[in-house]
Protein backbone atom coordinates (compact mmCIF):
# COMPACT_ATOMS: atom_id res chain seq x y z
CA UNK A 1 0.00 0.00 0.00
CA UNK A 2 0.61 3.28 -0.55
CA UNK A 3 1.01 5.88 1.90
CA UNK A 4 -1.71 7.63 0.52
CA UNK A 5 -4.13 4.71 0.81
CA UNK A 6 -3.32 4.66 4.81
CA UNK A 7 -4.47 8.27 4.84
CA UNK A 8 -7.28 7.40 2.87
CA UNK A 9 -8.21 4.71 5.21
CA UNK A 10 -7.75 7.16 8.47
CA UNK A 11 -10.33 9.77 6.14
CA UNK A 12 -12.91 7.24 5.84
CA UNK A 13 -12.56 6.10 9.06
CA UNK A 14 -13.31 9.71 10.47
CA UNK A 15 -15.87 10.14 7.96
CA UNK A 16 -13.77 12.90 6.22
CA UNK A 17 -14.22 11.83 2.33
CA UNK A 18 -16.98 13.49 0.15
CA UNK A 19 -19.91 10.98 -0.99
CA UNK A 20 -18.37 10.24 -4.50
CA UNK A 21 -14.95 9.36 -2.74
CA UNK A 22 -16.82 7.29 -0.07
CA UNK A 23 -18.61 5.47 -3.30
CA UNK A 24 -14.95 4.90 -4.93
CA UNK A 25 -13.62 3.63 -1.91
CA UNK A 26 -15.93 1.03 -1.11
CA UNK A 27 -15.78 0.05 -5.00
CA UNK A 28 -12.03 -0.45 -4.22
CA UNK A 29 -12.53 -2.67 -1.22
CA UNK A 30 -14.96 -4.96 -3.29
CA UNK A 31 -12.37 -5.21 -6.27
CA UNK A 32 -9.01 -4.56 -4.35
CA UNK A 33 -8.41 -7.68 -2.54
CA UNK A 34 -5.29 -6.58 -0.83
CA UNK A 35 -6.60 -3.13 -0.38
CA UNK A 36 -8.92 -5.00 1.46
CA UNK A 37 -6.86 -7.29 3.64
CA UNK A 38 -4.82 -3.97 4.65
CA UNK A 39 -8.18 -2.13 5.51
CA UNK A 40 -9.17 -4.97 8.02
CA UNK A 41 -6.06 -5.09 9.81
CA UNK A 42 -5.73 -1.55 9.99
CA UNK A 43 -8.83 -1.13 11.46
CA UNK A 44 -7.87 -3.98 13.57
CA UNK A 45 -4.53 -2.40 15.08
CA UNK A 46 -6.43 0.76 15.14
CA UNK A 47 -8.76 -0.99 17.92
CA UNK A 48 -5.95 -2.29 19.79
CA UNK A 49 -3.81 0.54 20.36
CA UNK A 50 -7.27 2.25 21.15
CA UNK A 51 -8.10 -0.41 23.94
CA UNK A 52 -4.34 -0.89 25.11
CA UNK A 53 -3.82 2.56 26.05
CA UNK A 54 -7.48 3.37 27.51
CA UNK A 55 -7.42 0.52 29.34
CA UNK A 56 -4.11 0.60 30.40
CA UNK A 57 -4.81 2.24 33.98
CA UNK A 58 -7.06 -0.76 34.57
CA UNK A 59 -4.98 -3.62 33.07
CA UNK A 60 -1.29 -2.11 35.06
CA UNK A 61 -3.49 -2.56 38.40
CA UNK A 62 -4.69 -5.88 37.82
CA UNK A 63 -1.33 -7.52 36.74
CA UNK A 64 -0.04 -6.03 39.76
CA UNK A 65 -2.98 -7.44 41.76
CA UNK A 66 -2.68 -10.64 39.95
CA UNK A 67 1.12 -11.01 40.24
CA UNK A 68 1.04 -10.78 44.28
CA UNK A 69 -1.79 -13.42 44.68
CA UNK A 70 0.39 -15.47 42.42
CA UNK A 71 3.23 -14.69 44.12
CA UNK A 72 2.02 -15.54 47.57
CA UNK A 73 -0.01 -18.94 45.97
CA UNK A 74 3.41 -20.40 44.99
CA UNK A 75 5.43 -19.75 47.93
CA UNK A 76 3.07 -21.78 50.02
CA UNK A 77 2.81 -24.28 47.76
CA UNK A 78 7.21 -24.22 47.59
CA UNK A 79 7.34 -23.47 51.29
CA UNK A 80 7.41 -27.26 52.48
CA UNK A 81 9.77 -28.23 50.01
CA UNK A 82 12.57 -26.24 50.95
CA UNK A 83 12.43 -27.67 54.64
CA UNK A 84 12.99 -31.34 53.29
CA UNK A 85 16.28 -32.73 53.92
CA UNK A 86 16.38 -36.50 53.25
CA UNK A 87 17.30 -38.07 56.83
CA UNK A 88 15.98 -41.21 57.71
CA UNK A 89 13.16 -40.29 59.94
CA UNK A 90 12.01 -38.85 56.98
CA UNK A 91 10.90 -41.98 54.93
CA UNK A 92 9.40 -43.51 58.31
CA UNK A 93 7.11 -40.12 58.78
CA UNK A 94 6.40 -40.45 54.88
CA UNK A 95 5.27 -43.47 55.29
CA UNK A 96 2.90 -42.99 58.26
CA UNK A 97 1.32 -40.14 56.44
CA UNK A 98 0.75 -42.79 53.49
CA UNK A 99 -0.82 -45.08 56.08
CA UNK A 100 -2.53 -42.35 57.81
CA UNK A 101 -3.91 -40.36 54.27
CA UNK A 102 -5.24 -44.06 53.78
CA UNK A 103 -6.64 -44.30 56.65
CA UNK A 104 -8.35 -40.78 56.21
CA UNK A 105 -9.29 -41.48 52.41
CA UNK A 106 -10.90 -45.06 53.57
CA UNK A 107 -13.00 -43.37 56.09
CA UNK A 108 -13.93 -41.07 53.73
CA UNK A 109 -14.83 -43.43 51.37
CA UNK A 110 -16.92 -45.19 53.81
CA UNK A 111 -20.45 -43.95 55.30
CA UNK A 112 -19.99 -41.99 58.28
CA UNK A 113 -20.45 -44.27 61.98
CA UNK A 114 -21.42 -43.10 65.10
CA UNK A 115 -17.85 -44.01 67.15
CA UNK A 116 -15.97 -42.14 64.36
CA UNK A 117 -17.79 -39.24 66.04
CA UNK A 118 -18.81 -39.70 69.67
CA UNK A 119 -15.86 -37.59 71.43
CA UNK A 120 -16.69 -37.74 74.86
CA UNK A 121 -13.76 -37.76 77.53
CA UNK A 122 -13.43 -39.28 80.68
CA UNK A 123 -15.79 -37.94 82.84
CA UNK A 124 -15.28 -36.56 86.61
CA UNK A 125 -18.50 -36.12 88.49
CA UNK A 126 -16.92 -36.40 91.94
CA UNK A 127 -16.25 -33.35 93.80
CA UNK A 128 -13.07 -32.89 95.88
CA UNK A 129 -14.09 -33.86 99.29
CA UNK A 130 -17.42 -34.92 98.34
CA UNK A 131 -17.42 -38.40 99.12
CA UNK A 132 -20.41 -39.63 97.57
CA UNK A 133 -20.34 -43.84 96.59
CA UNK A 134 -22.86 -43.47 93.71
CA UNK A 135 -21.45 -40.83 92.18
CA UNK A 136 -18.13 -42.82 92.44
CA UNK A 137 -19.98 -45.70 90.81
CA UNK A 138 -20.65 -43.73 88.04
CA UNK A 139 -18.26 -41.60 86.78
CA UNK A 140 -15.91 -45.22 87.37
CA UNK A 141 -18.02 -47.45 85.40
CA UNK A 142 -18.62 -44.72 82.16
CA UNK A 143 -15.30 -44.13 81.87
CA UNK A 144 -14.82 -47.85 81.73
CA UNK A 145 -17.13 -48.24 79.11
CA UNK A 146 -18.97 -50.36 81.23
CA UNK A 147 -22.21 -47.93 80.52
CA UNK A 148 -25.16 -50.68 81.88
CA UNK A 149 -23.45 -50.20 85.11
CA UNK A 150 -22.93 -46.77 84.85
CA UNK A 151 -26.89 -46.05 83.61
CA UNK A 152 -28.19 -47.89 86.98
CA UNK A 153 -25.48 -45.48 88.84
CA UNK A 154 -27.25 -42.52 86.87
CA UNK A 155 -30.43 -43.38 86.97
CA UNK A 156 -30.55 -43.89 90.70
CA UNK A 157 -28.52 -40.18 91.34
CA UNK A 158 -31.51 -38.66 89.09
CA UNK A 159 -34.42 -39.72 91.36
CA UNK A 160 -32.34 -37.46 94.08
CA UNK A 161 -31.74 -34.39 91.60
CA UNK A 162 -33.38 -35.06 88.45
CA UNK A 163 -32.98 -31.63 87.36
CA UNK A 164 -28.79 -32.14 86.82
CA UNK A 165 -28.37 -31.29 83.36
CA UNK A 166 -24.37 -33.19 83.83
CA UNK A 167 -26.55 -36.31 84.89
CA UNK A 168 -28.89 -36.26 81.99
CA UNK A 169 -26.55 -36.04 79.43
CA UNK A 170 -24.09 -38.39 80.62
CA UNK A 171 -26.72 -41.06 81.22
CA UNK A 172 -28.23 -39.89 77.56
CA UNK A 173 -24.72 -40.75 76.10
CA UNK A 174 -24.93 -43.85 78.11
CA UNK A 175 -28.21 -45.07 76.66
CA UNK A 176 -26.85 -44.38 72.92
CA UNK A 177 -24.07 -46.74 73.70
CA UNK A 178 -26.37 -49.13 75.17
CA UNK A 179 -28.43 -48.79 72.19
CA UNK A 180 -31.52 -47.82 74.03
CA UNK A 181 -32.48 -44.83 71.77
CA UNK A 182 -35.97 -43.88 72.97
CA UNK A 183 -34.81 -43.16 76.29
CA UNK A 184 -31.40 -41.33 75.30
CA UNK A 185 -33.35 -38.77 73.32
CA UNK A 186 -35.71 -38.00 75.67
CA UNK A 187 -33.38 -36.93 77.87
CA UNK A 188 -31.65 -35.29 75.20
CA UNK A 189 -34.57 -33.41 74.21
CA UNK A 190 -35.50 -31.93 76.98
CA UNK A 191 -31.76 -30.59 77.51
CA UNK A 192 -31.86 -28.87 74.10
CA UNK A 193 -35.29 -27.10 75.45
CA UNK A 194 -33.44 -26.24 78.82
CA UNK A 195 -30.49 -23.20 78.62
CA UNK A 196 -27.77 -25.59 80.64
CA UNK A 197 -24.17 -25.68 78.91
CA UNK A 198 -25.21 -29.15 77.68
CA UNK A 199 -27.65 -27.55 75.19
CA UNK A 200 -25.57 -27.57 71.91
CA UNK A 201 -23.61 -30.89 73.08
CA UNK A 202 -27.21 -32.55 73.47
CA UNK A 203 -28.13 -31.29 69.41
CA UNK A 204 -24.79 -32.65 68.54
CA UNK A 205 -25.32 -36.57 70.23
CA UNK A 206 -28.96 -36.65 69.31
CA UNK A 207 -27.62 -35.86 65.58
CA UNK A 208 -25.45 -39.20 66.64
CA UNK A 209 -27.68 -41.22 68.27
CA UNK A 210 -29.92 -41.34 64.68
CA UNK A 211 -26.17 -41.67 63.09
CA UNK A 212 -25.85 -44.61 64.95
CA UNK A 213 -29.68 -46.02 64.28
CA UNK A 214 -28.79 -45.10 60.41
CA UNK A 215 -31.26 -42.45 60.64
CA UNK A 216 -29.22 -40.29 58.14
CA UNK A 217 -31.93 -37.75 57.08
CA UNK A 218 -32.77 -36.85 60.17
CA UNK A 219 -29.19 -37.00 61.54
CA UNK A 220 -28.61 -33.89 58.97
CA UNK A 221 -31.50 -32.31 59.98
CA UNK A 222 -30.25 -31.83 63.43
CA UNK A 223 -26.55 -31.01 62.47
CA UNK A 224 -27.85 -28.00 60.69
CA UNK A 225 -29.45 -27.02 64.17
CA UNK A 226 -25.86 -26.65 65.72
CA UNK A 227 -25.04 -22.69 66.14
CA UNK A 228 -21.86 -21.75 64.94
CA UNK A 229 -19.48 -21.49 67.75
CA UNK A 230 -20.93 -24.43 69.41
CA UNK A 231 -17.83 -26.51 70.59
CA UNK A 232 -18.67 -29.15 67.71
CA UNK A 233 -19.88 -27.31 65.35
CA UNK A 234 -16.69 -27.71 62.87
CA UNK A 235 -17.14 -31.57 63.59
CA UNK A 236 -20.69 -31.06 62.65
CA UNK A 237 -20.30 -29.51 59.45
CA UNK A 238 -17.60 -32.38 58.20
CA UNK A 239 -20.26 -34.86 59.09
CA UNK A 240 -22.56 -32.59 56.97
CA UNK A 241 -20.44 -32.92 54.11
CA UNK A 242 -20.24 -36.88 54.09
CA UNK A 243 -23.61 -36.85 54.71
CA UNK A 244 -24.68 -34.95 52.04
CA UNK B 1 -24.73 -18.93 18.78
CA UNK B 2 -27.56 -16.70 20.68
CA UNK B 3 -29.49 -19.30 22.30
CA UNK B 4 -26.25 -20.30 24.53
CA UNK B 5 -26.85 -19.51 27.82
CA UNK B 6 -24.27 -17.19 29.77
CA UNK B 7 -22.60 -20.14 32.24
CA UNK B 8 -23.40 -19.16 36.03
CA UNK B 9 -19.13 -19.31 36.23
CA UNK B 10 -19.31 -16.03 34.50
CA UNK B 11 -18.53 -14.57 37.63
CA UNK B 12 -15.16 -15.52 37.58
CA UNK B 13 -15.08 -13.05 34.33
CA UNK B 14 -16.70 -10.57 35.46
CA UNK B 15 -14.30 -10.97 39.01
CA UNK B 16 -11.49 -10.71 36.81
CA UNK B 17 -12.71 -7.97 35.45
CA UNK B 18 -13.48 -5.61 38.41
CA UNK B 19 -9.76 -6.67 39.76
CA UNK B 20 -11.92 -8.40 42.56
CA UNK B 21 -8.96 -9.96 44.95
CA UNK B 22 -11.31 -12.42 46.41
CA UNK B 23 -11.85 -14.36 43.08
CA UNK B 24 -8.69 -14.27 41.73
CA UNK B 25 -7.81 -15.95 45.09
CA UNK B 26 -10.78 -18.87 44.33
CA UNK B 27 -9.51 -19.48 40.96
CA UNK B 28 -6.26 -19.63 42.14
CA UNK B 29 -7.48 -22.13 45.15
CA UNK B 30 -9.99 -24.28 42.87
CA UNK B 31 -8.38 -24.13 39.41
CA UNK B 32 -5.10 -23.81 39.26
CA UNK B 33 -3.86 -26.90 41.18
CA UNK B 34 -4.95 -29.15 37.85
CA UNK B 35 -2.97 -27.01 35.27
CA UNK B 36 0.21 -26.94 37.63
CA UNK B 37 -0.05 -30.40 37.99
CA UNK B 38 -0.25 -31.14 33.93
CA UNK B 39 2.45 -28.60 33.30
CA UNK B 40 4.64 -31.06 35.57
CA UNK B 41 3.47 -33.94 34.07
CA UNK B 42 4.40 -32.43 30.76
CA UNK B 43 7.94 -31.80 31.19
CA UNK B 44 7.46 -28.31 32.68
CA UNK B 45 8.01 -26.86 35.99
CA UNK B 46 6.55 -25.24 38.92
CA UNK B 47 7.59 -21.69 37.71
CA UNK B 48 6.99 -22.28 33.87
CA UNK B 49 3.44 -23.12 35.16
CA UNK B 50 3.25 -19.78 37.60
CA UNK B 51 4.10 -17.49 34.18
CA UNK B 52 1.80 -19.72 32.14
CA UNK B 53 -1.24 -19.27 34.64
CA UNK B 54 -0.26 -15.38 35.04
CA UNK B 55 -0.23 -15.27 31.18
CA UNK B 56 -3.58 -16.60 30.92
CA UNK B 57 -5.31 -14.62 33.36
CA UNK B 58 -4.15 -11.59 31.86
CA UNK B 59 -5.29 -12.84 28.21
CA UNK B 60 -8.74 -13.95 29.72
CA UNK B 61 -9.01 -10.00 31.53
CA UNK B 62 -7.89 -8.43 28.07
CA UNK B 63 -10.63 -10.22 26.19
CA UNK B 64 -13.14 -9.55 28.14
CA UNK B 65 -12.32 -5.88 28.94
CA UNK B 66 -11.75 -5.16 25.19
CA UNK B 67 -14.52 -7.77 22.95
CA UNK B 68 -17.08 -8.74 25.93
CA UNK B 69 -16.87 -12.55 27.11
CA UNK B 70 -19.55 -14.60 27.77
CA UNK B 71 -18.75 -17.85 29.12
CA UNK B 72 -21.08 -20.46 27.90
CA UNK B 73 -19.65 -23.23 29.43
CA UNK B 74 -17.62 -24.22 32.76
CA UNK B 75 -14.59 -22.13 33.68
CA UNK B 76 -13.01 -24.86 34.78
CA UNK B 77 -12.78 -25.81 31.47
CA UNK B 78 -12.02 -23.17 29.55
CA UNK B 79 -9.18 -21.77 31.67
CA UNK B 80 -7.12 -25.87 31.65
CA UNK B 81 -7.56 -25.69 27.65
CA UNK B 82 -6.05 -22.28 27.35
CA UNK B 83 -3.64 -23.32 30.03
CA UNK B 84 -3.01 -26.06 28.11
CA UNK B 85 -2.69 -24.89 24.95
CA UNK B 86 -0.36 -21.98 25.91
CA UNK B 87 1.84 -24.69 27.59
CA UNK B 88 2.11 -26.60 24.25
CA UNK B 89 2.86 -23.92 22.16
CA UNK B 90 5.72 -23.18 24.89
CA UNK B 91 6.65 -26.44 24.36
CA UNK B 92 6.80 -26.36 20.90
CA UNK B 93 8.86 -23.02 20.75
CA UNK B 94 12.01 -24.71 23.02
CA UNK B 95 11.15 -28.17 20.73
CA UNK B 96 14.92 -29.35 22.67
CA UNK B 97 12.39 -30.32 24.97
CA UNK B 98 11.05 -33.82 24.97
CA UNK B 99 7.20 -33.81 25.11
CA UNK B 100 5.37 -36.06 26.22
CA UNK B 101 1.40 -35.10 25.42
CA UNK B 102 -1.34 -37.11 26.32
CA UNK B 103 -3.44 -36.36 24.27
CA UNK B 104 -6.55 -37.70 25.95
CA UNK B 105 -9.73 -35.46 25.21
CA UNK B 106 -9.90 -34.19 28.73
CA UNK B 107 -13.07 -31.83 28.30
CA UNK B 108 -15.16 -32.78 25.39
CA UNK B 109 -17.02 -29.45 25.79
CA UNK B 110 -17.26 -28.11 22.36
CA UNK B 111 -18.22 -24.72 24.01
CA UNK B 112 -14.99 -24.80 25.93
CA UNK B 113 -13.16 -25.54 22.81
CA UNK B 114 -14.50 -22.99 21.07
CA UNK B 115 -14.17 -20.15 23.63
CA UNK B 116 -10.64 -21.09 24.47
CA UNK B 117 -9.78 -21.00 20.92
CA UNK B 118 -11.11 -17.70 20.37
CA UNK B 119 -9.48 -16.32 23.30
CA UNK B 120 -5.70 -17.55 22.68
CA UNK B 121 -6.71 -16.39 19.20
CA UNK B 122 -6.96 -13.23 20.59
CA UNK B 123 -3.94 -13.47 23.09
CA UNK B 124 -1.15 -14.63 20.12
CA UNK B 125 -2.82 -11.32 18.39
CA UNK B 126 -2.39 -9.04 21.22
CA UNK B 127 1.60 -10.79 21.72
CA UNK B 128 2.23 -9.88 17.99
CA UNK B 129 0.83 -6.54 17.61
CA UNK B 130 2.52 -5.60 20.81
CA UNK B 131 5.51 -7.08 20.05
CA UNK B 132 5.34 -4.91 15.98
CA UNK B 133 4.40 -1.96 17.83
CA UNK B 134 7.66 -2.54 19.77
CA UNK B 135 9.60 -2.62 16.40
CA UNK B 136 8.23 1.26 15.32
CA UNK B 137 10.65 4.10 15.20
CA UNK B 138 10.72 6.38 18.33
CA UNK B 139 8.53 9.13 16.95
CA UNK B 140 5.50 6.48 15.68
CA UNK B 141 5.21 5.55 19.32
CA UNK B 142 5.21 8.61 20.78
CA UNK B 143 3.10 9.84 18.58
CA UNK B 144 0.50 6.92 18.78
CA UNK B 145 0.82 6.94 22.46
CA UNK B 146 0.08 10.52 22.92
CA UNK B 147 -2.70 9.90 20.30
CA UNK B 148 -4.93 7.38 21.79
CA UNK B 149 -3.80 8.58 25.71
CA UNK B 150 -4.78 12.30 24.86
CA UNK B 151 -7.67 11.25 22.23
CA UNK B 152 -7.79 14.72 21.11
CA UNK B 153 -6.26 15.18 17.72
CA UNK B 154 -5.66 19.47 18.63
CA UNK B 155 -4.18 18.51 22.07
CA UNK B 156 -1.64 15.73 20.57
CA UNK B 157 -0.51 17.98 18.13
CA UNK B 158 0.11 20.54 20.53
CA UNK B 159 1.97 18.60 22.94
CA UNK B 160 4.51 17.33 20.44
CA UNK B 161 4.82 20.88 18.77
CA UNK B 162 3.65 19.92 15.72
CA UNK B 163 0.61 21.36 13.59
CA UNK B 164 -2.71 19.94 13.67
CA UNK B 165 -2.90 18.54 10.11
CA UNK B 166 0.48 17.00 10.04
CA UNK B 167 -0.01 15.08 13.63
CA UNK B 168 -3.00 13.54 11.63
CA UNK B 169 -1.29 12.82 8.90
CA UNK B 170 1.89 10.98 11.05
CA UNK B 171 -1.35 8.69 12.73
CA UNK B 172 -2.08 7.63 9.70
CA UNK B 173 1.16 6.55 7.99
CA UNK B 174 2.28 5.27 11.29
CA UNK B 175 -1.07 2.94 11.57
CA UNK B 176 0.20 1.97 7.70
CA UNK B 177 3.48 1.06 8.99
CA UNK B 178 2.30 -0.80 11.54
CA UNK B 179 -0.17 -2.55 9.49
CA UNK B 180 3.08 -3.30 6.91
CA UNK B 181 5.17 -4.53 9.62
CA UNK B 182 1.99 -7.05 10.55
CA UNK B 183 1.24 -8.52 7.51
CA UNK B 184 4.49 -9.60 6.73
CA UNK B 185 4.76 -11.17 9.91
CA UNK B 186 4.47 -15.26 9.14
CA UNK B 187 2.88 -15.71 12.24
CA UNK B 188 0.13 -12.75 11.43
CA UNK B 189 -0.39 -15.30 8.47
CA UNK B 190 -0.55 -18.19 10.27
CA UNK B 191 -3.05 -16.53 12.68
CA UNK B 192 -5.37 -15.45 10.10
CA UNK B 193 -6.14 -19.26 8.66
Amino acid sequence: MQDQDYILFENYLLGNLSKEDVIAFENRLESDSKFKESFNTYIELTSFLKDKFEGEVASNAFQNNLKNISQSYFEKQEAPKKQMRFKPWLYATAASVVLLISIVLFNNLSAPVYQDYANYDSISLTIRGEQDALLHTAENAFNNKDFAKAEEAFKSLMVLDKDNAELQFYSAVSNIELDKFEKAEILLANLIKGQSVFKNKAIWYLALSNLKQKEFDDCLEILKTIPEGADDYDRAQKLIKKLD
Amino acid sequence: MSEKKTHEDQKYIDGLLKNNSFIIQAIYDKFVPKVINYIKQNSGSSDEAQDIIQDTLITIYNQASQKKLELTCPFDAYFFLLCKRKWLNELKKSSNKEVTINEEVLYKDDDAQELAFETSLFGEKQALFTEMFQKLGNACKELLTATFKIKSMEEVATSLGVSYAYARKKKSLCIGKLTELVQESPKFNQLNN
